[in-house]
């Protein structure tokens, strides 16, 4: 297909500024899509791999590690859509096994939802839900709230030098 | 970059990057032997059977608290052999910083230039440029034979204005002093953005 009108994800730079009230609307999103699949468990990070949010029973799994792992798996395929000239909005990997189906989602430019919902959902309300959530976080990010904070350190170079070696300093073991 | 307000937490993305078997890895794993468990994640590597980097290593860091936020530092690697430049741009995506790791052997010199080359193409990608994006270089394997001096590398690399360190990354020599270094810059830039955002 001719995917002239769709944005390159490959070129959207990484970073969000989330405020407490974004947080929360996306905690309300993401608790909404939970209940309503039902789904087992949800994650959402950013396209550059750093955990936002998770809801629903993780067990043992290091979300941090599963983060970088599913913005790899999205960015994967959207490339390969890329280069086939296949790239188009709101892309939605499925994968179907004996017990779950997983399904990780674009959200808006900056985010992946991954959801794990019980095989017994129907894939078809799964994905319904899951790109409604996707389009409501995507605009929560889009939109500027007025409670953001403003980053400001307020050290100077030297102190902050100090402050970051020692910080690695201490948790070096030698 | 992404800051949680409510959680005070200030993550940060950090990709080791150079030519195939400069030590990439080498590095991520010297880091997590090396720092306490209560301050890092599990390493996570995805190799090929012939334990080479598919896609990448990932090491999360979580330091203490700098101004009443906490950074997380996620720490990748990309795989270094040229026909996986579209994987190497992918983990690009969204780094705050690039650690590039080279190879100091003289028989690598083409394989440096050509992984820097292949850098600096992916950061125009994404509309950056080496002179917005904290960038340190090691020079890795200085202790093997006919390896070239710091000045030498910085010289064939045309990197003489940014931060270099002689590395044997193998015992643990230079990879602390690589990691502090760029993370200083990255969260250096960080609040320089911030001031003018």
């Amino acid at each position: 297909m001719n995917n002239s009108n769709s944005t390159d994800p490959s070129k959207t730079p990484g970073g969000i500024n989330l405020s407490p009230s974004q947080d929360q609307a996306i905690e309300q999103v993401l608790n909404i899509l939970l209940q309503k699949c039902p789904a087992q468990f949800i994650l959402l990070v950013e396209t550059s791999g750093q955990l936002i949010s998770a809801q629903g029973e993780s067990g043992k799994t290091d979300l941090d590690i599963l983060g970088a792992l599913i913005a790899g798996d999205l960015s994967a395929s959207q490339e390969i859509a890329r280069i086939t000239d296949q790239y188009q909005h709101a892309q939605l990997i499925i994968r179907e096994g004996s017990k779950t189906n997983t399904f990780i989602s674009e959200a808006g430019q900056q985010m992946a939802l991954y959801v794990r919902i019980d095989k017994d959902v129907p894939i078809g309300w799964a994905r319904l839900l899951i790109q409604e959530a996707s389009n409501k976080l995507a605009g929560v990010i889009s939109t500027t709230a007025e409670d953001v904070g403003k980053l400001d350190l307020d050290l100077s170079e030297e102190k902050l030098s100090t402050i970051i070696d020692d910080n690695l300093d201490s948790i070096w073991g030698g | 970059m992404h800051i949680n307000w409510q959680l005070r937490e200030l993550n940060l993305k950090i990709v080791y990057y150079g030519p195939a078997s400069s030590g990439k890895t080498t590095n991520l794993e010297q880091i997590y032997s090396r720092v306490d468990n209560k301050h890092r994640s599990d390493l996570v590597s995805l190799k090929t059977h012939e334990d080479r980097t598919l896609f990448f290593d990932f090491l999360q860091l979580e330091l203490g608290k700098i101004s009443g936020l906490t950074p997380k530092i996620h720490l990748y690697t990309v795989p270094g052999q040229s026909y996986y430049s579209a994987s190497r741009r992918l983990v690009l995506r969204g780094a705050d910083g690039v650690v590039f790791v080279a190879d100091s052997t003289p028989q690598r010199v083409f394989a440096n230039l050509s992984a820097w080359e292949d850098l600096e193409s992916h950061l125009i990608s994404f509309n950056l440029s080496r002179n917005h994006t904290p960038i340190v270089v090691q020079c890795n394997k200085q202790d093997l034979f006919g390896a070239l001096a710091l000045a030498e590398m910085k010289n064939m690399l045309h990197v003489q204005d940014l931060l270099a360190f002689p590395a044997v990354a193998m015992n643990g020599e230079g990879v602390l002093e690589t990691l502090k270094a760029i993370t200083r810059n990255v969260i250096s830039q960080v609040q320089h953005q911030a001031a003018y955002a």
